[in-house]
């Protein structure tokens, strides 16, 4: 029933007043005075209802919306005008050269808004061919390093002003040389034409003023004996990629001797089975180090007894050959007769073979260029006219110095690139003597043990602040150019030497005094040598030099000087990375384990098991040693397997006094070991050590804690005969495993893979690094990896076999009952590990949240936002990649590494995200690479180009152990070497299908060639 | 229900009580003040409950690295735990779900103090997934659903431990309104009895308006035997997903479909341990023994005979299986655990576990009550240690040999620990206080002497 009721508000209404029809749309019956209000204070504010609810939810979005966002970013500095060539978020590469050791290998900067952030190696020069080590590739923060000298220092103060410096120097210097008084510029061997230019206009100016060289690992054995056999005081170029048959005497060729990654690429070349014909290398060395570990055979031998080793050898070979031998009282042997294999190996290959020392004694030298000369390896392997200048030291020179610097004829001492105060082994001599110098000037780039006893410091520039050349080899022009402005007011040193030397201002800046120095060769060529980074003279045809040497002298020298009776020795070595210590303030290096013992952090005394078992040592013991009155106290023990009985080794380097907070105080130097004998320094110190034993006990921060297979397949090796027979061999039982899961679609588009060849593999640590800087990878310190926290996201696997009477013994309760003489017949294999991106990825399924799913071209990504770190996917991780960021690694205290300063953070990848607390994060194939070469191919609208993508890793490899590609590409190397029969899956009885293969390692270990 | 009592069988309340004794005794501890020794245990949970506040707050502040967890064992203490406190509150839900079930009338006298301890344990438990995150501020996005601009962020339903959330959220809630609804007529019966105002109201709020009237006692009944029924298959379920965590991985050690019976019967092992444990202190303490007999104690100690003998079966099987698999990796895993590095773990867990219930078969054994305390606590221990062994000794050698690693717990870890248990005693203890530890209603169905 419709209701016809009608109701009114009031009487108006229902009479329809014209007042109120009229009044009846307003909401009030009478007007409010809200406009009146508003218009007496502002006739712009006046607004309606409906504009005030507006103006009233715009107003507070916004400022809730203003409130969402994070205070604004302090540093980001737009540019007001762009520069040429630099577009933020594009990268610009120039070609440098690494100043890291000696070696001068050639090097590209990748440089982001005008700052370095990569180093990797330069295609361009023969030195590095297109490799960089990790010391090289470390080198990048020790610009970036907090420790350094901002200003120049006067007496220990900091000065703004260098003119007023300068005068100050340049009276001193001009007294000293008025009153005849010595002036020494020391440096570390330097190779570089402008730099000698520039010192001999200092010494125009300052007629007193010589150059002594000095570094702190010394080759001049090699040097001397060199001057003595042919007349030449260099070190030859050894090519290694000729030599069929290479015998090393201790020398780490593939880790720290000379020139490791020149080596190490024309080692790798005659290393691949496939060719059919692998090189034999034997090692006999007392430590084990990386090249031994590489080494088809090696045996341990005790250093101080070397010498007889390469007289029997010399005489093995001169029987063979027919000529006279050294007269010596018996010809000694190692352990299985591998003196007379190798003799009769090398004779085969005469002219193919090469054989090398590490020791520094002049003599030895001498009978191993007598070797290489009975083996026609001159003019073939070993080259005296491309000489290389990699080192220049003598030591009688810097001897010299030292005593005329105690006797006071020394009155003004300039220190380039050099510390001797804590290298050189008599350091309280020169301390003592720098006292009696009127000047002395440190140009040391961070405040170090030499630089205290300077009045003046003069900080030099980072090499990729500087210009520069270099001559690493003959007829190998390098060329440094600045990536960077310098961070800090300092100067070049080849800028202060010539400021001293009264040069006109404009002539004295390094750019113009270097391109000057070339000018003779013409603008285009100094445009192309600085864009290449080199400048290559045509190679010298090598001839073969006369053999002018005494023999028989060395040899009555070399039996006259073994040691008497069966004395323990002390082995001072280089480790990888860390080296001489000129770097000890770098925590990429500390936190890069040692390739072959994976301690981080420390030097400890490395001691065979035997040794260990004689003195009652065991891992992590804490001992005191002295030698000769020269004591070190407090060192830990690490027994190492492989090691010579009868030997102990400490690593150099170590034990800095004066360094930043990193290297400080960490490790003991051993240095003041170092003696001298027949003139020059050698390593290797034999005599009555004794050992104390404390009670105390410190735990070596090592990665990798079990060094055995126990008997697993993941692992593959095999003989060059057993290859030869199956190529297969070890990969015959292809597994047919049904899989639960669905297959990824793959056919589009890109598949990435990657190829890791345990046969090129050395171990050398450069890809750990590498990865470390490319993807920001936080640093940890030393009680993080000893909780077994280290976060790298590569690691190097470092495995050991033992032999004991033939069979091979990887397993631990086996090798725990064994004698301890067992562990000296040693075999290692290096596994590069990372993320192997398995198509059935294991973590994938566990993750609650999705944070780690599978990419369309066959990549394991992590989303670190969505992670919330149930750590579930690290446990199901067979290989263990996963790393957790269990506390906030940058900007904390607790962490004071460069990620705990503005300056280090600098080196910071823009690409990466820098994780945080809380998150997994693994290897990412370097993702951010990937899209950069797709998005480089798809501007230039072409198909990506097999090798045009590389990972840090694959990059940064010496020996190209690491191959990535697209396996969709069926021509691509990687396809290649995917079909090769070598190739297999680790851990592939899991079925989680990796996108990685592992090619068996090939040893060329059959009794017969 | 028409149940007829046997003459000969031992009444299952002893003491000649009748129903105002029952009132008057379980309301006791409510009405008085509390006892000296109650104050002294409560005391010492509450301090152990601010351990641990104070280290999950450290932990969260400064990161899980304060843990010593490391990258080869990413799970350690926190899931152990995680899993020992989930087994624990197994007993509860069983007791009162399936046992009812099965009309068990021993129960009623347990029944309250043991669903409590599940909902206390399952509370201990759930911590630790929270907590063993390494962004739990993020980790709430997804357990809790709340909206997020992450776009279409969804969870993943192959993971187990999402399973996890739904199981043990499940478990939590439906246990938690088992135990209230057996709580109403009780709450209501101390309402009744409460003599100040604050203490009527507050019974009154929480007594729901029961009045006891036939219709409700009805329904009551009703909706007992329908959550008994909802509860029945979570007893199972919840543990056999916790196993599936492990189950479903590719960790040698852990990928076994023993799993889930194994689970469940470790859980009903370790959940009467603690039962058993709990009630033998609380019996003494509120002078119980008349409701919670030596026939009670005797029942549980033949259940913790059963699952342990179940428990030991299930060791020797897997043993057994990873020989019989010709797997490697999962016979070295196995091999590892009884004469690695952490053997002593594992012959405790089966010396624990294994050997010490098989005493039961004694009558004596199962009715003195301080030796039952004592294998109690073992049989505590050795289910911690079950679990301990499970993860770490299956984590830390599994199958790259260069990533073996050892792992020990930090202080911080051994605080969060220790807390929980401050945490489960110190809801113990209030319990005790504030509620009746036992079914007053349904145990006066059981008395004999009626009047």
């Amino acid at each position: 029933m419709e209701n016809k009721n009608k109701y009114w508000k009031g009487i108006e209404e229902a009479e329809q007043h014209p007042e109120f029809v009229k009044s009846k749309g307003n909401e009030f019956s009478d007007a409010l005075p809200i406009e009146e209000m508003l218009s007496t204070l502002d006739d712009d504010l006046s607004a309606n209802r409906r504009d005030f609810l507006k103006f009233f939810g715009f107003s507070v979005s916004a400022v809730a919306l203003a409130a969402c966002n994070k205070a604004s970013v302090k540093y980001a500095i737009p540019y007001i005008e762009k520069p040429q060539n630099v577009t933020p978020g594009n990268p610009n590469y120039y070609a440098s050269t690494c100043a890291s050791c000696n070696s001068g290998c050639g090097m590209i900067v990748k440089t982001r808004e005008g700052r370095p952030i990569k180093l990797d190696g330069s295609n361009e020069s023969p030195v590095s061919s297109g490799a960089l080590c990790a010391t090289g590739q470390a080198g990048i923060l020790t610009m970036y390093d907090i420790n350094r000298l901002a200003n120049p220092l006067e007496n220990g103060d900091e000065q703004t002003d260098w003119a007023k410096i300068d005068k100050k120097i340049i009276s001193k210097l001009t007294s000293i040389a008025a009153t005849f008084g010595a002036i020494r510029i020391v440096t570390s061997t330097n190779n570089s034409p402008s730099f000698a230019a520039a010192v001999n206009l200092f010494k125009q100016k300052y007629p007193t003023t010589e150059l002594v060289t000095y570094d702190a690992v010394s080759y001049s054995g090699i040097l001397i004996a060199n001057e003595k056999s042919f007349g030449k005081r260099v070190i030859p170029n050894y090519n290694f990629e000729k030599a069929e048959v290479i015998v090393s005497f201790g020398a780490d060729f593939l880790g720290t001797w000379i020139s490791p990654v020149e080596y190490t690429k024309k080692w790798v070349k005659n290393r691949d089975p496939k060719n059919g014909k692998m090189s034999r290398h034997y090692q006999f060395e007392s430590i084990l180090s990386l090249t031994g570990s590489n080494a088809d055979i090696r045996v341990p031998m005790k250093e101080s007894k070397e010498g007889i080793y390469v007289i029997s050898l010399y005489n093995e070979i001169a029987k063979l050959a027919g000529v006279a031998q050294l007269a010596v009282t018996q010809n000694a042997e190692l352990a299985g007769n591998q003196i007379k294999n190798s003799a009769k190996e090398l004779f085969n290959a005469k002219g193919k073979s090469l054989v090398v020392s590490k020791s520094n004694n002049p003599e030895i030298q001498t009978v191993i260029n007598g070797i290489n000369m009975l083996l026609g390896n001159y003019g073939t392997t070993v080259d005296l006219d491309n000489y290389s200048n990699q080192s220049k030291f003598i030591e009688a020179d810097f001897e010299k110095f030292v005593n005329d610097l105690s006797t006071g004829t020394v009155k003004g001492v300039v220190f380039v690139n050099c510390n001797p105060v804590y290298s050189y082994h008599n350091s309280a001599k020169l301390s003592e003597g720098l006292k009696n110098a009127e000047l002395v000037i440190s140009t040391s780039i961070s405040k170090d043990e030499t630089s205290k006893f300077a009045g003046y410091v003069c900080p030099d520039n980072h090499f990729l602040e500087s210009w520069g050349d270099a001559e690493p080899k003959n007829g190998l022009i390098s060329f440094t150019q600045p990536t960077i402005s310098p961070v800090f007011n300092t100067r070049q040193v080849i800028e202060s030497l010539l400021t001293w030397s009264a040069v006109m201002p404009e002539n004295a800046k390094a750019y113009n005094f270097i391109k000057s120095n070339w000018a003779s060769s013409g603008e285009d060529v100094w445009n192309k040598s600085i864009h290449d980074g080199v400048l290559l003279k045509p190679e010298l045809t090598v001839t073969i030099p006369s053999f002018a040497a005494n023999l028989s002298d060395s040899v009555s020298k070399i039996v006259s000087s073994l040691p008497k009776s069966d004395t323990p020795e002390l082995i001072i070595y280089q480790k990888v990375g860390v080296r001489d210590g000129s770097m000890a303030n770098n925590p990429w290096l500390h936190e890069l384990p040692d390739p072959v013992t994976k301690v981080c952090y420390d030097n400890y005394l490395s001691i065979s098991k035997s040794d260990a078992e004689k003195n009652g040592f065991e891992q992590n013991d804490v001992v005191n040693i002295s030698i000769n009155n020269i004591r070190i106290s407090e060192i830990p023990v690490l027994i190492q397997p492989g090691q010579a009985q009868g030997t102990y080794a400490i690593a150099m380097g170590y034990g800095r006094t004066e360094s930043g907070k990193v290297g400080k105080n960490l490790g003991k130097n051993v240095f003041p070991f170092v003696k001298t004998e027949n003139g020059s320094y050698t390593y290797n110190i034999s005599g009555p050590i004794s050992f104390e034993k404390t009670r105390k006990n410190y735990v070596l921060a090592q990665t990798q804690t079990h060094h055995t297979i126990e008997g697993r397949d993941f692992i593959r090796e095999a003989s060059i005969g057993q290859y030869k027979k199956n190529p297969a061999v070890k990969n015959e039982n292809k597994l047919n495993l049904i899989s639960l899961w669905e297959e990824h679609d793959y056919t589009k588009g890109h598949k990435w893979g990657m190829a890791i060849d345990l046969n090129k593999c050395t171990g050398c640590g450069s890809c750990v690094v590498s990865c470390h800087i490319e993807n920001n990878v936080p640093v940890v310190g030393r009680d993080e990896v000893i909780l077994r926290r280290e976060m790298h996201w590569m690691r190097i696997d470092r495995y050991y076999s033992f032999y004991d009477d033939g069979t091979i013994l990887t397993k631990e309760k086996k090798l725990n009952k064994v004698d301890a003489s067992v562990y000296d017949n040693i075999s290692v294999v290096n596994a590069p590990m990372m993320c192997q991106h398995c198509d059935h990825a294991p973590c994938e399924t566990v993750c609650p949240v999705l944070a780690t799913t599978h990419a369309s071209e066959g990549i394991n990504q992590m989303t670190y936002n969505r992670c919330i770190g149930t750590k579930y996917c690290a446990n199901n991780c067979p290989y263990k990649v996963r790393r957790f960021n269990w506390f906030k690694y940058n900007d904390n205290d607790k962490f004071d590494y460069h990620f705990n300063n503005d300056l280090g953070k600098m080196v910071i990848n823009p690409d990466v995200t820098v994780r945080h607390r809380g998150v997994m994060e693994k290897c990412s194939f370097c993702i951010q690479k990937i899209q950069a070469g797709k998005l480089t191919a798809k501007r230039e609208n072409r198909k990506l180009v097999d090798g045009e993508i590389q990972t840090a890793c694959s990059s940064s490899c010496p020996s190209g152990a690491i191959v990535f590609g697209d396996k969709n590409d069926p021509n691509s190397q990687i396809s290649k070497l995917f079909r090769d029969e070598r190739s297999y899956h680790m851990l592939d009885e899991v079925g989680i299908k990796p996108a990685m293969m592992y090619m068996t390692k090939i040893r060329n270990t059959d009794t017969t060639i | 229900m028409s149940v007829i009592d046997s003459v000969i069988r031992q009444p299952l309340v002893h003491g000649d009580k009748n129903y105002h004794d029952i009132t008057t005794d379980i309301c006791r501890p409510l009405e008085n003040k509390p006892t000296k020794l109650w104050w002294i245990g409560f005391v010492l949970s509450f301090l152990f409950f601010i351990l641990l506040v104070v280290t999950l707050t450290y932990t969260t502040w400064v990161g899980i690295g304060v843990w010593n967890l490391n990258k080869t064992v990413m799970w350690g203490w926190d899931i152990t735990n995680f899993v020992f406190w989930i087994g624990i509150g197994h007993a509860g839900t069983l007791i009162s779900a399936i046992l009812l079930l099965f009309r068990q009338k021993w129960r009623m006298s347990i029944n309250r103090s043991a669903e409590a301890m599940t909902i206390f344990a399952v509370i201990c438990a759930a911590m630790f997934p929270f907590f063993h995150m390494g962004r739990i501020w993020v980790g709430i996005y997804w357990v809790f659903p709340i909206p997020n601009a992450f776009g279409s962020l969804w969870v993943n339903f192959n993971s187990p431990l999402l399973w996890d959330v739904f199981a043990i959220s499940t478990y939590f809630s439906v246990s938690l309104i088992f135990w209230y609804l057996g709580l109403i007529p009780d709450i209501a019966t101390v309402r009744d009895r409460a003599k100040s105002k604050m203490r009527k109201y507050w019974y009154n709020f929480f007594s729901m308006g029961w009045t006891g009237s036939v219709r409700t006692w009805a329904r009551y009944e009703i909706v007992s035997l329908i959550l008994a029924g909802i509860s029945t298959p979570l007893v199972l379920s919840v543990h056999s997903v916790v196993s599936m965590d492990f189950a479903t991985s590719i960790v040698p050690g852990w990928h076994t479909t023993i799993f889930p019976p194994y689970f469940v019967a470790g859980a009903i092992f370790s959940g009467f341990g603690m039962v058993l444990t709990l009630l033998l202190i609380a019996r003494k303490v509120l002078n119980y023994q008349e409701y919670i007999t030596v026939g009670h104690l005797e029942a549980m100690s033949k259940i913790l005979l059963l699952t342990g003998t179940l428990v030991g079966l299930a060791y020797i099987t897997e043993f057994f299986i990873a020989w019989y698999s010709g797997v490697e990796y999962e016979q070295y895993a196995f091999l590892n655990r009884a004469f690695g590095p952490y053997w002593w773990a594992y012959w405790t867990m089966m010396s624990c576990n294994l050997i010490a219930p098989q005493v039961f078969w004694f009558k004596w054994a199962r009715t003195t009550p301080w030796f039952l305390f004592m294998v109690s606590i073992l049989v505590n221990v050795g289910m911690w240690f079950e679990r301990f062994v499970i993860i770490v000794t299956s984590l830390h050698r599994d199958y790259l040999t260069s990533s073996w690693a050892m792992y020990s717990p930090s202080w911080v870890e051994i605080g969060i620990f220790l807390g929980t248990f401050g945490l489960f005693f110190t809801c113990f203890f209030l319990f005790c206080k504030f509620l009746p530890i036992i079914n007053m209603s349904e145990v006066k169905s059981i008395l004999k002497n009626k009047e």
